[in-house]
């Protein structure tokens, strides 16, 4: 056979490193350009993140770039039409920033708080917190606390660091995992990599999930667990630690407060405080002196357990003394959680004495020194290779906080948290429990916010309440409603606005979010809020300013649309500042740069942003002289500190670009990214690897670095003095702010706890749980992110429409038929889907892909697509509220009480089969148009980078030669 | 399988066709049955080679690539559809110069016209074999990979084409009982290799859904194929009539394919005019065009395992 | 050799990651562009040469989920090949990959008849039949570094479920895991003797809980004395 022809032609082509945003998980990817268009993206092999592999999504970025939903200039709702019609004229991109600088400005000078900026999808928080702050609004948050701030939250004020991006397991040699309710999403391909590297070792992978799809389908063990239990599967396999004494004691008394003492006075203030000394130092007892001394010392030898009196006379328990009284309980034995979880008891023991075996009989030891806090020196690491990952499953339930806690628990008591095998830190994490941010509580004209509008309370005089105890913030964060919600609560606030509850507002801003969608709660009447009028005939939401690059189905609700650029077209920062792309063993941040000129009259969001900031003056982006300090993002991110050597990419700085971490401007920071690939990594040594709650030499490079303010050691908190002191002010026993409306001291005495506790989650204790007896839960496809991939021609192909699945037997004992079309039933609405049957479902579970059901013409497709004739979205039957039933606490978020963390999945349905006539999904919503410039979307697609190079068979070959092996016969 | 039209009806017309010269050879050469008159002479071949020409034609129908067609002659070594096409061929010059000498010398035809129509009728059944070897070779439809493929592809040539024979010789009022008995014979053959080809289909075979996934000691069900709509592969392979159907089909085949045109023929035999031998004709080009149809929808190529089905 | 894959069914989880790395590297490709039908309208469908199917062995709750990516098997008893009219389809000497030559293809369909792998897609547009290369335009392109001179799909894969080698290599990785892990064939009855080779998921170790059960359980706080565990 002859020679094979040249494929490709290099010398045409150029590769390009940058950033994938196909969806969250932030890969390296390697870009073959063509004559500006994308030849192949392929995973980038030094890349931290992903190593040189890339999921379905990274693959089909070409897709996204051809999408014909993307939109094409600056427009505004046409005059006289009404929002919500889709009607839109072009204008220019001076006029568009001129209109919305001049109306920012009046607010800015008058009621900063008017403005309500709240951004989807986006990694961008570092700039979009700053812009806020420095417009002086506090209503501002990203999605976090409709998608996982229970998981953050939980892991921040339990061990410093959480899941996804704050920790990952020590994939490479932990022997044992443990995923909670991880569907096919975060973090997409490093756990991926890392289930395959755990089975190649011979670890044993368990998956608690009431769905086995996905990873689950990979597990050597599926846990089939009823939605919103897991919490009491994690105390239950703590009871069984605890009744067969299974537990790190060393770890428990070094690194965390489960020595610490707790004030026993029921019903008196200062109940379930920890003991301090004067200087508020946490007292333990001492075993030798038998005393009271400082625990914050090194080298005593505190009780773990026991019961003693104070020297003021108030008697005192151990922390630990408290947990294992409460979960020694019969209530948490494995026979009486099963009924509850639906995980038989004989497996709830089983796994957790399993994950014993592995932790204190596999222990790993490697030789590597290190110094702790205390300036010890030690030539050892110890590791308990058990290490867990978890993520929507745990977090989207009203009682997520407290499981994430549990599971934190586990890994605690195992002692596998931030050592070899177990569950390590990401710098810049682990932080001080909780992070020393408070969120900022007052808003002045023309004033910055004195600090960011997120942050971690403490106690109720963090909240951000005005004196009479109401909500000072648009979506109620921090309020008596959800005190802890780090993340603000999005979901919140198209309803609050429009009530005008707390205040009205004037313009909103939403940044890649579907709102009007599959992001929101209760997605029918959301549409009808948007849209809603006061008696004057103006809008309750009077001015709605939307950024996206795709025409989704929020677009048509905009007063002013901004369209921004594809990811392959802009400059970005994942920042040290934000939550970067660290690896356990390394810090790490990157950027993307355009690889593609686009060919639409689209700005980056980061340059409006910076515009927009550099127009209004901020202070932070502007000279002593009135002038604006930066050009444009690019400058604005190379010259802007945070603090001195501090900015939003934490390499190549300095003059020369040879400082890391900290260090001067290096005005060719950009193009060392560039050069390097568009990441950056700075690599720990091995003694800044392990334990670094307490490790010296990386907390001081922590602090260096900016990462935490000081190198005190962190105490991982078992007992959360957090918990307590919002739990005292339900109780009326908290010197300081306390609620002063029943429901809120019920729900603060009820679901905060300074030891985890599991309650049933709150939807289910508001209906009838007889009528509507099935879980309804989403899932999420490995190969679509949310909303974005039906304009994708490929992924679409993989899955264009979702059904409603539901245990095979189950569904047969009711007469269900596989691919029937049923009505799905809760407390706030129905919807028609289609099911389909499978084994792999918790029989009293039902549960659908999320996102992929459309509004008919949005993303580009056409009327007929199968996303919006047959797909659905379960949003429609979840209420925003807690179900009705009358009294004060209808009024009240669907959330964690705790976090605001939106409960999506403690829905609960009825199935009806549906009428033979009745096919197709319902409801059915008005077309969404198209938006000016956007073409037809076409009927067939032939994408190709270069006119392919046969490759052809000689004809003797053709003449003389079958296949192979018939040859050779 | 999808069932072409353009392919059932190629195969049926050109059956009949190849069916109809192999008798005409036959029968003129071997001077059995009643001495044909030129027309009549004329009219069975020119009936035979429209009827295979019409069929060839139609078979490239379902070409995508039409302008390859030609190609189909290279791969003669290995591909039966390569031989089909080869031997369809290589039968237009001998099936010609027999023609030829028939328009120029009527009966009497002489040695080279009977050379030529010899070899014309032996090519005619190769290139039935070839077609159903087409099918037959696939190892891939267990409804297809067995030896009556082929027998069934001469033999219901050779039955269409016996009674296309006597409905022409009765248009030439030659009809007499040797062609109706021809025909009944013919057409018994033929239906009782088609009733063993159904009672050896309906006996499960083969691959299942465990050996397509490997997974051989429990039950495996298709949970997602991976694309929400058709592909090429589910638009070739999915066609499922369904057993209600294909059982009435069957019927249908045996009734109007055989009961009906034999009956037609035996009321022939008992003094009926020739003539009905017509409805013998129109009787079973539709009886085996149905069966032509079942033949492709009832053939269930392993792919399905993969979408699904339990078995094939 | 005998080039091709080894698909490893422990550790894929029906991402599609490599099906659409295929269609993404193929649709530029030699064999290129692969045509997509209705992208954006009803029913959306296109050619692939490499598609994920997903299984549910066993009843609840014994059920396992299990993912097949599925491409051309590049079989060594190649009935494709055998069957091909134009001689377009073909088995090269030197690899032993499958290919279609696009400029000989007549779209009869005989090939994806004869292949039990459902493996070739014909391109309706271009009216040829398509099929996996192996990544013809890559493994052998001296431009690319060493370690992405392997097929698309096999770079991909997060879950490194998929292995590219010579089979005929006693010593390569694929004939290695092969044996190692007990390899397994689709359909080997049919005798078409594919060489892609799937690995059967692996069998869990036991974890002993004996050495971590208390001869007496604990049942109250009272039952621990305090250990002097210095801090």
């Amino acid at each position: 056979m002859s020679a094979l022809p040249e494929f490709e032609d290099h010398g045409k082509q150029e590769i390009k490193y940058t950033t994938c945003y196909m969806c969250a998980c932030r890969c390296g990817i390697k870009v073959t350009v063509e004559d500006n268009k994308v030849r192949y993206i392929q995973g980038n092999r030094h890349h931290p993140i992903n190593k040189g592999v890339l999921c379905a999504k990274g693959n089909a970025g070409i897709m996204k770039q051809q999408s014909p939903a993307r939109l094409h200039q600056p427009m505004r709702r046409k005059p006289g039409t009404e929002r919500g019609a889709g009607e839109f004229e072009p204008i220019s991109w001076d006029e568009a920033i001129d209109t919305l600088s001049e109306r920012l400005k009046k607010i800015r000078e008058t009621d900063p708080r008017k403005l309500a900026f709240f951004t989807g999808r986006d990694q961008m928080q570092a700039l979009t917190g700053l812009w806020a702050t420095q417009f002086g609004t506090y209503n501002w948050a990203a999605h976090g606390g409709f998608c996982s701030v229970n998981m953050a939250a939980g892991g921040l004020y339990t061990t410093g660091f959480a899941f996804w991006e704050f920790g990952d397991p020590d994939w490479d040699r932990t022997k044992y995992h443990m995923l909670w309710g991880v569907a096919e999403d975060h973090a997409s391909n490093p756990i991926k990599i890392g289930l395959e590297k755990l089975k190649r070792n011979g670890g044993k992978f368990v998956a608690i999930n009431p769905v086995r799809t996905g990873y689950q389908a990979i597990a050597d063990e599926w846990v089939g667990i009823k939605p919103g239990t897991d919490g009491l599967f994690a105390l239950s396999m703590l009871h069984v630690l605890l009744k067969n004494s299974q537990f790190d004691w060393d770890f428990l008394v070094r690194y965390t407060n489960a020595t610490q003492l707790v004030v026993q006075t029921p019903g008196q203030q200062g109940d379930g405080l920890i003991l301090r000394d004067d200087n508020g130092n946490p007292l333990v007892w001492e075993l030798e002196k038998e005393d009271f001394v400082d625990g914050s010392q090194v080298d005593i030898k505190p009780a773990l357990f026991g019961e003693y009196t104070a020297p003021d006379g108030r008697p005192v328990k151990t922390v630990m003394t408290l947990l294992a009284e409460r979960y020694l309980d019969d209530e948490y034995s494995p026979e009486n959680t099963a009924e509850i979880t639906g995980v038989p008891a004989e497996q709830t023991e089983r796994l957790a004495l399993e994950m014993a075996h592995v932790a204190f009989k596999e222990t790993i030891e490697l030789d590597i020194e290190w110094t702790d806090s205390w300036g010890r020196k030690h030539d050892k690491v110890f590791g308990r290779p058990v290490s867990m990952h978890a993520m929507r499953g745990i977090s989207a339930h009203s009682n997520g906080f407290q499981t994430c806690r549990a599971i934190h628990f586990l890994q605690i008591m195992l002692g596998s948290v931030d050592c070899p095998g177990g569950h390590l830190a990401k710098p810049p994490y682990p932080k001080h429990v909780p992070p020393g941010i408070k969120p900022a509580k007052e808003c002045a004209p023309n004033t910055p916010l004195k600090s960011p509008p997120l942050g971690f309370p403490t106690a109720p005089e963090d909240l951000v309440i005005d004196d009479d105890g109401n909500p000072l913030r648009i979506d109620k964060a921090y309020s008596w409603d959800a005190p802890i919600s780090n993340h603000g609560m999005m979901h919140m606030v198209v309803t609050n606005a429009v009530k005008g509850d707390p205040y009205p507002i004037d313009t909103l801003i939403f940044f890649m979010a579907n709102m009007s969608w599959n992001s929101t709660m209760n997605t029918a009447e959301v549409m009808d809020m948007l849209r809603a009028k006061d008696e004057n005939g103006e809008y309750k939401i009077p001015y709605l300013v939307v950024s996206d690059a795709f025409n989704s189905e929020m677009v048509s609700f905009a007063d002013l649309v901004l369209p921004d650029t594809t990811y392959l077209e802009r400059y970005d920062t994942i920042s040290m500042l934000d939550r970067p792309i660290s690896e356990p063993a390394a810090a790490a941040d990157s950027i993307r740069h355009p690889i593609l000129e686009p060919d639409r009259d689209v700005r980056p969001w980061q340059e409006v942003m910076v515009e927009l900031a550099g127009r209004l003056k901020f202070p932070a982006f502007t000279k002593d002289d009135g002038s604006r300090k930066f050009a444009d993002y690019k400058d604005f991110i190379v010259n802007f500190e945070k603090e001195p050597g501090i900015g939003f990419l934490s390499g190549y700085r300095g003059k020369d670009g040879q400082s890391h971490l900290r260090g001067e401007p290096n005005p060719k920071q950009w193009e060392a990214y560039i050069e390097n690939q568009g990441f950056f990594m700075y690599h720990l040594p091995e003694s800044q690897q392990f334990y670094r709650y307490a490790n010296q030499e990386y907390l001081e490079l922590a602090k260096h670095a900016g990462w935490v303010g000081k190198t005190d050691p962190i105490t991982i908190e078992l007992y959360s003095e957090t918990q307590q002191r919002f739990k005292l002010a339900g109780q009326g026993l908290y010197d300081g702010p306390q609620p002063t409306k029943q429901e809120h001291k019920d729900r603060l005495t009820e679901f905060f706890d300074p030891l985890p506790i599991w309650h049933k989650p709150l939807e289910q204790t508001r209906i009838d749980e007889d009528e509507y007896p099935f879980y309804a839960v989403n899932q999420r496809p490995m190969f679509m992110y949310h909303s974005w991939d039906s304009q994708n021609a490929w992924l679409r192909q993989i899955c264009a429409q979702n059904y409603l699945y539901m245990n095979r037997q189950k569904a047969e004992s009711m007469g269900i038929e596989d691919l029937s079309w049923v009505w799905l039933e809760s407390h706030n609405g129905k919807i028609r889907v289609q099911v389909k049957l499978i084994e792999g479902c918790e029989p009293n579970t039902v549960w659908t892909w999320n996102a992929i059901g459309k509004q008919k013409g949005a993303w580009g497709l056409k009327d007929d697509a199968n996303e919006s004739q047959k797909g659905f979205l379960m949003n429609h039957l979840i209420s925003e509220l807690l179900p009705k039933k009358g009294d004060p606490v209808d009024d009240i978020t669907n959330s964690d009480p705790v976090t605001g963390q939106a409960a999506w999945y403690d829905l609960k349905v009825k199935i009806t089969p549906a009428e033979p006539e009745e096919r197709g999904s319902w409801p059915q919503f008005d077309k969404v148009k198209a938006t000016p410039g956007m073409s037809e979307s076409p009927d067939q697609l032939r994408y190709h980078a270069h006119k392919p190079v046969h490759l052809n068979r000689d004809i003797r070959d053709v003449l003389t030669r079958g296949s192979l092996d018939d040859d050779k016969n | 399988m999808h069932p072409a039209l353009s392919v059932i009806l190629f195969t049926v017309t050109s059956g009949a066709g190849y069916g109809l010269f192999v008798l005409l050879v036959i029968f003129h050469l071997a001077g059995i049955g009643p001495a044909m008159s030129h027309g009549e002479l004329i009219a069975h071949g020119v009936a035979a080679l429209g009827l295979i020409t019409f069929g060839l034609l139609l078979s490239t129908g379902h070409l995508a690539n039409k302008k390859n067609a030609w190609r189909s002659f290279m791969r003669f070594k290995t591909s039966w559809l390569s031989r089909e096409a080869v031997f369809a061929v290589l039968f237009y010059p001998f099936a010609l110069v027999y023609g030829l000498c028939v328009l120029l010398f009527g009966p009497e035809i002489g040695p080279l016209g009977m050379v030529a129509g010899l070899v014309a009728a032996i090519l005619a059944v190769i290139t039935l074999f070839s077609t159903g070897m087409i099918y037959g070779c696939l190892k891939t439809i267990r409804q297809w990979n067995t030896a009556l493929t082929p027998a069934n592809y001469i033999m219901l040539g050779v039955a269409t084409g016996a009674v296309a024979y006597a409905a022409i010789a009765s248009a030439f009022g030659n009809a007499t009982a040797m062609h109706a008995g021809v025909a009944i014979v013919m057409l018994l053959i033929a239906a009782v290799l088609k009733g063993i080809y159904y009672f050896w289909i309906s006996r499960v075979t083969g691959p299942t859904i465990n050996t397509a996934t490997t997974f051989n000691r429990a039950t495996v069900r298709l949970l997602d194929t991976g694309h929400t709509a058709g592909t090429f592969l589910t638009d070739e392979f999915g066609y499922d009539p369904g057993k209600n159907t294909t059982d009435i089909l069957k019927m249908a085949v045996f009734l109007l394919g055989f009961i009906v045109p034999a009956l037609v023929f035996a009321a022939v035999l008992t003094g009926a005019p020739a003539a009905i031998g017509w409805l013998a004709l129109v009787s079973t080009l539709i009886g085996v065009g149905m069966e032509r149809w079942l033949f492709f929808a009832e053939a269930k190529h392993v792919v399905r395992l993969y979408h699904g089905a339990q078995h094939t | 050799m005998r080039l091709g894959l080894v698909i490893d069914m422990d550790t894929c989880v029906g991402c599609h990651a490599c099906a659409v790395a295929c269609k993404q590297w193929n649709t530029s490709g030699t064999t290129g562009p692969l045509t997509d039908y209705q992208p954006y309208g009803e029913d959306p469908s296109g050619v692939w040469f490499n598609r994920i199917r997903h299984y549910e062995v066993g009843d609840y709750p014994n059920n396992k989920t299990v993912n097949i990516p599925m491409s051309c098997m590049h079989c060594e008893h190649a009935d494709c090949v055998n069957v091909c009219p134009t001689g377009a389809s073909y088995k090269r000497p030197e690899d032993g990959i499958v290919l279609v030559d696009q400029d000989k293809c007549m779209g009869c369909n005989y090939c994806a008849w004869a292949c039990p792998y459902g493996a070739r897609e014909l391109d309706r547009e271009d009216g040829v039949m398509k099929k996996c290369t192996l990544c013809v335009d890559r493994i052998y392109d001296e431009a690319l570094p060493p370690e992405e001179r392997q097929p698309a799909c096999v770079i991909t894969c997060p879950a490194h479920a998929r292995f590219f080698g010579d089979f005929d290599d006693e010593e390569s990785e694929v004939s290695r895991l092969v044996r190692e892990r007990g390899g397994v064939k689709q359909m080997p009855e049919l005798g078409y003797k594919p060489v892609n080779t799937y690995l059967p998921p692996r069998v869990t170790r036991p974890i002993p809980t004996d050495d971590v059960r208390a001869n007496t359980l604990i049942s109250s706080v009272k039952d621990w004395v305090n250990k002097m565990v210095a801090r």
